[in-house]
């Protein structure tokens, strides 16, 4: 219980220092907010006015403050482009990418688990074999190719979905997570080859291990052996892992929401980031920021719960 | 008494290579109930093999087809491995030597004690099945079995999960109990008491033991038969007491002849006259910090609580102790891995060097030995290359490796040349002072005898004075001349060995020589 409040401690202040980091780096960046809402043609008494309006002349720590303590509100400040609430902005589109990044991590995990397992198992045997080639494919495809991919083989020549036929989450759910299927399968396969690849040679690590040899000495079958002793201290490299590829993934999201012209953050972020709207911009790295180290305190904790020996070292 | 397990012709072949290898070859073996046999040889010499094959362990197609291994009436090489299943844990059970390894480590001890009976007594609940777990840990000598029952593998020492083991190997009351080296990895005075509680287990329950070990006179003292097997055969077997009393065969009177003997009553071996001082440690004391953090205070421990040691030109001493007692602390300290301690280290010339315990971890496997000799002459600068190589085949010389080692790899030379090779690098540089840390605990019997010869040969030689850290007192009488006996960080007793051994004044020392077999004369036992 304290290690978990101390771990949520930690946490905050990861946020907070790369929240400050961010807004700082904004600053620094060439390039007058003013002006570029007023265009180039506004006289310059025109600019400093709206400069002294939007507090651009406070000092940057005042700014901070108001900005962060803006986000505690859940005020994410307001879009210089569109002169409208960043929240309300991107607020409908956060759910979109969310979705899309925990369908793709689900699909990794129900994907690599089993078949890890298996490819350890039989390893060696022909279906081992073929699969370790298929793998080795798979690995080096990046996420947007496979979206091409899929896109091509599902979705034009066997017509199992219609490729920019995407459903909205207001309008039926479940069709949302339909549709979200094939992206986010294409972002789950390269990250599943590699967690195929690791938790297989996990487990051909760990079967070599001398408790295993007990474990047969008291007439354990061997599924008995890889599911009761085996596969909980294989599969703890493996959260390790996946942990890491959760924070991927979001970026994975952005990338293919583009080939199956899904309407999620990644347009608004590109198209912000093109206009140097900075609100929309820090706060979509904001939140990247947290769903990263949240995944990573989720690691941990299940790291802990796997593994006693690192429970011990508190 | 009947025959309990009766095996015959067993023959094991790996197919790893190529060309098959056959590592046993015509294993015969009649256990009688009751009955504690002993297998004896060196690494490689087929003892586990055989033992692994009874116990059902090694794949089947290993073993040939017209051996036989007899349990009940049933051959366990020929019958269903539903059937080989229904024996292993419950009829026959089995003990490892690395108990750090043995057990699951994210399990808790509990469940794996209580393993056996969940695969083979369905129909005990599970409330009876921890009362008899709590009972077999009980019994195996832990204190405080119900804590340990809810403990895992790293909170216990080395002594303790061997002690698990026997517990979860004994928990169905199995009629033959394997123990294969059960107490090489252990301190000896663990070492004892399991024999203790192996011997005790034969008496109350009537278990049949095997027990495989290199360690001979620890067979002496618990075996009723022995076999000596060596290159995969078996080259003698009788009562334990003809085997050691009138051994036939060469190789068996080779194995007595090398265990380590300590006759107080022998005139003492020479002992070199010392001429001053060339090690002084005085107050020695290294404290390391545990624990700490960012909401936490640090916590400091004593590893070494005032050391006082001298080492005299030309003298060979002993460490001896335990694990934790802090012996490997002092060498760090002495050889300068660690300049954190308070006290003050004198040496006149230049710092120890040490040799490991373990040859098969200390040297580079990617280099070739001439490289890995030549490597402390490298780093020093100002010699040719041609100067290095002489040295090189020099040093070779000296400690007895073949020259023609020298474009060989480590992978590709025994313990023996590998612990040589480990010595000569040591030396290299011509040092006044080596440091040996357990150099030879590590190494087969006969290798042990050459490797303590050579240490002898170059003190004599090149007038080396040695630290020599070891937990084996036996070998310390072969070798040393002066002793300190270390406990908890302290030294508690030193002197010559001639004295120590024969008066010792601490009741420590008298458990350590009582626990390695050695009889103190007119001490109460």
């Amino acid at each position: 219980m304290k290690y978990i409040v101390k771990k949520l401690i930690m946490m905050a202040f990861t946020i907070l220092v790369i929240s400050f980091v961010v807004f700082l780096a904004f600053r620094f960046i060439p390039g007058d907010p003013a002006l570029m809402i007023l265009g180039g043609q506004s006289s310059p008494e025109k600019i400093e006015a709206l400069r002294q309006e939007m507090g651009l002349n406070d000092p940057v720590m005042a700014q901070y403050l108001r900005w962060l303590g803006g986000l505690l509100r859940g005020d994410f400040g307001v879009s210089y482009r569109y002169s409208m609430p960043v929240l309300s902005l991107i607020g409908e589109k956060i759910p979109i990418t969310l979705f899309l990044t925990l369908e793709a991590f689900l699909l990794m995990v129900v994907i690599s688990i089993p078949l890890g397992i298996y490819t350890a198992k039989y390893s060696g045997g022909l279906i081992d074999r073929v699969l370790v080639v298929i793998n080795q494919i798979i690995m080096a495809v990046p996420p947007f190719f496979s979206g091409i991919l899929i896109t091509w083989l599902f979705g034009m020549t066997f017509r199992w979905f219609r490729p920019g036929g995407y459903i909205s989450y207001k309008v039926s759910f479940a069709s949302f997570l339909g549709y979200l299927f094939y992206p986010a399968l294409a972002i789950a396969l390269p990250k599943a080859a590699m967690a195929v690849k690791l938790l297989r040679s996990s487990v051909l690590t760990e079967a070599k291990l001398d408790y295993v040899r007990t474990a047969y000495s008291r007439g354990n079958a061997t599924n008995d052996v890889l599911y009761r002793h085996v596969l909980k201290n294989a599969i703890i490299p493996v959260v390790t892992f996946l942990g890491m590829t959760l924070a991927d993934m979001v970026a994975g999201s952005l990338i293919v929401e583009q080939v199956f012209g899904i309407p999620g953050l990644s347009k608004t972020l590109l198209t912000s980031i093109s206009n140097r709207d900075y609100p929309v911009v820090e706060a979509i790295i904001v939140l990247i920021a947290v769903i990263v180290v949240t995944s990573n305190v989720a690691v941990d904790l299940i790291y802990r719960a796997l593994d006693p020996r690192i429970r011990a070292e508190e | 008494m009947g025959v309990i397990l009766d095996v015959s012709d067993l023959h094991i072949e790996f197919h790893d290579h190529e060309k098959p290898e056959t590592v046993v070859h015509d294993f015969d073996l009649m256990l009688e109930e009751g009955e504690i046999v002993g297998l004896v040889g060196e690494s490689g010499s087929g003892k586990s093999m055989s033992a692994m094959a009874i116990a059902g362990l090694l794949s089947r197609h290993e073993i040939s087809k017209e051996g036989k291994i007899l349990y009940n009436g049933t051959n366990l090489l020929t019958c269903s491995r539903e059937e080989l299943r229904s024996y292993q844990g419950k009829d026959i059970a089995m003990i490892f030597q690395e108990p750090m390894t043995s057990l699951n480590p994210s399990k808790r001890i509990g469940w794996q004690v209580e393993e056996s009976v969940r695969i083979h007594r369905s129909d005990i609940d599970a409330k009876t099945r921890k009362e008899m777990a709590v009972t077999q840990l009980s019994r195996a000598g832990l204190p405080d079995p119900e804590k340990v029952y809810m403990q895992y593998p790293h909170e216990l020492s080395g002594g303790m999960r061997q002690r698990v083991m026997i517990a979860a190997a004994m928990i169905l009351n199995p009629r033959i109990l394997i123990a294969d080296e059960p107490t090489t990895a252990l301190d000896v005075m663990v070492q004892a008491q399991i024999i203790d509680l192996l011997r005790e287990i034969n008496r109350e329950y009537h278990t049949s033991i095997i027990f495989i070990s290199h360690d001979l006179s620890l067979v002496n003292q618990l075996c009723h038969r022995v076999l000596v097997m060596h290159h995969g055969r078996v080259v003698e077997a009788g009562r334990t007491r003809e085997i050691f009393r009138n051994p036939q065969k060469e190789y068996t009177m080779k194995l007595i002849g090398s265990i380590p003997k300590v006759r107080l009553d022998d005139v003492p071996p020479d002992r070199q006259e010392m001429a001053g001082d060339i090690l002084s440690v005085r107050g020695l004391t290294v404290s390391y910090q545990s624990g700490g953090g960012l909401f936490r205070k640090k916590q400091e421990n004593l590893v070494l609580k005032g050391i006082d040691l001298t080492l005299h030109r030309g003298e060979i001493l002993a460490l001896v102790g335990e694990s934790g007692c802090g012996k490997s602390t002092l060498a760090k300290a002495v050889t300068g891995m660690n300049s954190r301690y308070s006290g003050s280290i004198e040496l006149s010339g230049d710092r120890p060097q040490m040799v490991f315990q373990d040859p098969y971890s200390a040297l580079n496997p990617s280099h070739t030995i001439g490289w890995l000799l030549e490597e402390p002459l490298r780093i020093r600068g100002g010699m040719t290359d041609a100067d290095r190589n002489a040295r090189v085949l020099e040093m070779m010389d000296m400690v007895r490796l073949d020259r023609e080692l020298i474009h060989r790899y480590p992978g590709q030379l025994s313990g023996g040349q590998r612990q040589r090779v480990c010595i000569a690098a040591a030396l290299m540089l011509k040092p006044e002072i080596l440091l040996a840390d357990e150099p030879v605990s590590a190494l087969d019997v006969t290798i042990q005898v050459e490797i303590l010869a050579l240490l002898k040969r170059l003190r004599a030689e090149m007038g080396l004075s040695i630290l020599f850290i070891s937990h084996d007192l036996r070998t310390v009488y072969q070798l040393c001349d002066t002793v300190a006996i270390m406990k908890g960080g302290v030294i508690i007793e030193k002197g010559p060995v001639n004295r120590i051994y024969r008066e010792p004044e601490q009741a420590y020392t008298r458990q350590l020589l009582k626990a390695a077999g050695i009889a103190v004369p007119g001490a109460a036992v």
